[in-house]
């Protein structure tokens, strides 16, 4: 069963009485995410990361297009009971206690496996809290804040997981260990949804990954096929591209693929060029000219990303 | 149950935000003020009711005594009554305004409740916090009346259910304008002035607004409003007069559940359309 589906899902955000405002936050969105599988939006401010799951929880309706969770087509209130969540920009009543706050949204939330005492010091432990336990939440910083979110969308031993941005203002220790408690979650086949705007944050824990930019899906895959960018080239030949090359040089190149008498080869290093063009020509291709193709919007956006990445 | 989880939170952070405790002071010291104030002196005319020593009545059989007693309950009532429309208003609109906030809202959605489970429980938790102050208030003067006049006003420990319920109406109104603003302010102010510019106003429409226009339509649309609308002036009085053993009339009770239902609805439907 898939866990998350969304089908040419849109939403357009309609503000305003007198002057009124449209803002097209998603734009035929269709993924599909597995259980089991750790799972990554990545896409830059404002691209409606965070408006997708909004629309996965009926926080807001969508314009157009179905979604389904669990198996079970949106709005329905019951997927709520299986489902975690990590708001960004979260805030708690400030009059609580951390405690308190797992024990408030742990009884508004669905079943719990075990009494609901034993489960909030767990997850106090697990997330490292528990010597602050009994402090007001308006006394938390902000990493303690994000550290009780995460406790938070634990506390209904939840199915699905949704964490918007969940390592903001987490230390680098802190950001470690919450991967620790990713994947030990996925070890224990809970399925988890990720948004994040630097792929570094979650690239060593994704198994897939999506880019989105604008409200338009980019491109999806795992965390390898989303690094292994390299650099274009177009390789003007006369005639078709024999068989035997394609299938050769596809085996180290990045992409390879041909329109017309332009061959487009996609290599991390000029050696493999020199190795395509040493292909063509054992073959008896003639060459009319190699060009470096500049880089599309999207391979751009993509370095975008994966530049900051690795600093 | 989920509403039931919600409303009681919702008493533990009007605790929290010493709201309650507030309301309690002020309570207390009224309560405290009328255990001093209150007495009694028999005469051998009959018993009177004295106030700080001095007769505050004629003197009287102990059965006329009973009226007395109702009438300066009453008159309590009728400030513990302002009392609550000011302060119960305030200390309550964040309640509902609070949990709209960005951030806040997002976690209480997430979770398996509807939208309007959410607006009920918050209400109702709201409400019956100032329940319990009223009971509290009322309970405590009607002790200090019992023990020290000798008159146990049942009527007047059953106006505490109404007075409650006429704040239940006024917040349907600061709910509405808390869930359309979004802003504790608004709310607050909606609230009190639906209190004096409206509800005031419409109830004494027939020697106020009535002289406006001779216009049929004109007092047709006045006499629709007064109805649609939640009674608060006539309910207060409905209030008084049980309290003072008077006739009590039920009507404007019934008119005014429907009203805040219906405002209730129609807050939670707007809630239901929106985005967060
Ligand atoms: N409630 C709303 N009303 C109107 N517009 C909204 C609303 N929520 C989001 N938007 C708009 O929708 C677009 C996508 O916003 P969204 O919050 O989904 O982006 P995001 O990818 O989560 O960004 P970030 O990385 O900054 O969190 C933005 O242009 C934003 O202004
Ligand atoms: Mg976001």
């Amino acid at each position: 069963m898939l866990a998350i589906e969304s089908n040419a899902l849109s939403k357009v955000y309609r503000s305003g009485l007198l002057r009124r405002q449209e803002v097209t936050a998603l734009t035929e969105f269709s993924i599909q995410v597995e259980t089991g599988q750790i799972f990554s939006l990545l896409g830059p401010n404002g691209a409606g990361k965070t408006t997708f799951i909004k629309m996965l929880l009926s926080l807001a309706a969508p314009t157009s297009g179905s979604a389904s969770v669990l198996g079970r087509r949106l709005p329905d209130v019951r997927v709520r009971e299986k489902v975690g969540y990590l708001p960004e920009n979260h805030r708690y009543p400030g009059y609580l206690t951390g405690e308190q706050v797992l024990s408030y949204f742990g009884a508004l939330g669905g079943s719990h496996a075990g009494p609901l005492p034993g489960r909030i010091s767990t997850l106090m432990e697990l997330v490292g809290l528990s010597q602050w336990r009994t402090m007001k939440v308006k006394k938390y910083s902000k990493g303690m804040m994000q550290r009780l979110g995460l406790a938070q969308a634990l506390i209904n031993d939840p199915e699905i997981i949704f964490l918007d941005e969940p390592t903001d203002g987490v230390d680098p220790v802190g950001r470690k260990e919450i991967r620790e408690i990713l994947r030990d979650l996925k070890r224990r086949g809970k399925t988890i949804f990720l948004n994040s705007h630097l792929l570094s944050e979650v690239e060593l824990v994704s198994d897939r990954v999506a880019v989105l930019d604008k409200g338009h899906l980019l491109k999806v895959g795992t965390v390898d096929e989303m690094t292994a960018t390299g650099q274009a080239y177009v390789i003007g030949i006369t005639g078709t591209l024999p068989e035997p090359v394609t299938v050769a040089a596809r085996a180290f190149v990045i992409r390879l693929s041909q329109q017309g008498e332009n061959v487009t080869a996609e290599c991390r290093t000029t050696a493999e060029l020199n190795r395509v063009i040493d292909l063509l020509r054992k073959h008896g291709v003639e060459i009319t000219s190699v060009t470096r193709q500049r880089s599309t919007l999207e391979d751009s956006f993509i370095s975008l990303i994966t530049g900051e990445a690795r600093p | 149950m989920k509403i039931v989880t919600l409303a009681r939170w919702t008493i533990r952070e009007l605790a929290a935000k010493a709201t309650l405790y507030v309301l309690a002071g002020i309570s207390t010291l009224m309560l405290l003020f009328a255990a001093f104030a209150i007495g009694t002196d028999s005469t051998a005319d009959g018993l009177t009711i004295t106030f700080f020593g001095k007769p505050a009545s004629p003197p009287v059989t102990h059965e006329a005594l009973a009226d007395i007693a109702g009438k300066i309950e009453a008159g309590f009532a009728g400030g513990l009554f302002l009392g609550i429309v000011l302060f119960g208003v305030f200390g309550t609109a964040g309640v509902i305004t609070d949990a709209l906030e960005k951030g806040t809202v997002d976690l209480y959605l997430s979770k398996p409740i509807a939208r309007w489970q959410l607006l009920l429980g918050k209400y109702l938790g709201s409400v019956a916090a100032i329940f319990l102050n009223i009971l509290y208030f009322i309970g405590g003067l009607w002790l200090i009346v019992g023990l020290k006049v000798g008159v146990w006003n049942t009527r007047f420990l059953l106006s505490s259910l109404l007075l409650t319920f006429v704040f239940a109406a006024l917040y349907a109104v600061v709910t509405f304008f808390g869930i359309v603003s979004r802003n504790m302010a608004i709310a607050i102010i909606a609230g009190i002035l639906y209190f004096m510019l409206i509800a005031g106003p419409l109830e004494g429409r027939q020697t106020g607004l009535y002289l406006l226009s001779e216009s049929g339509v004109y007092r047709g649309i006045l006499d629709g409003l007064y109805y649609i609308f939640p009674q608060i002036p006539a309910m207060e009085s409905g209030v008084i007069h049980l309290i003072s053993g008077e006739e009590m009339q039920a009507t404007p009770f019934v008119q005014s559940f429907f009203s805040a239902g219906g405002i209730l609805g129609l807050a939670a439907w707007l809630l239901q359309k929106r985005d967060f």
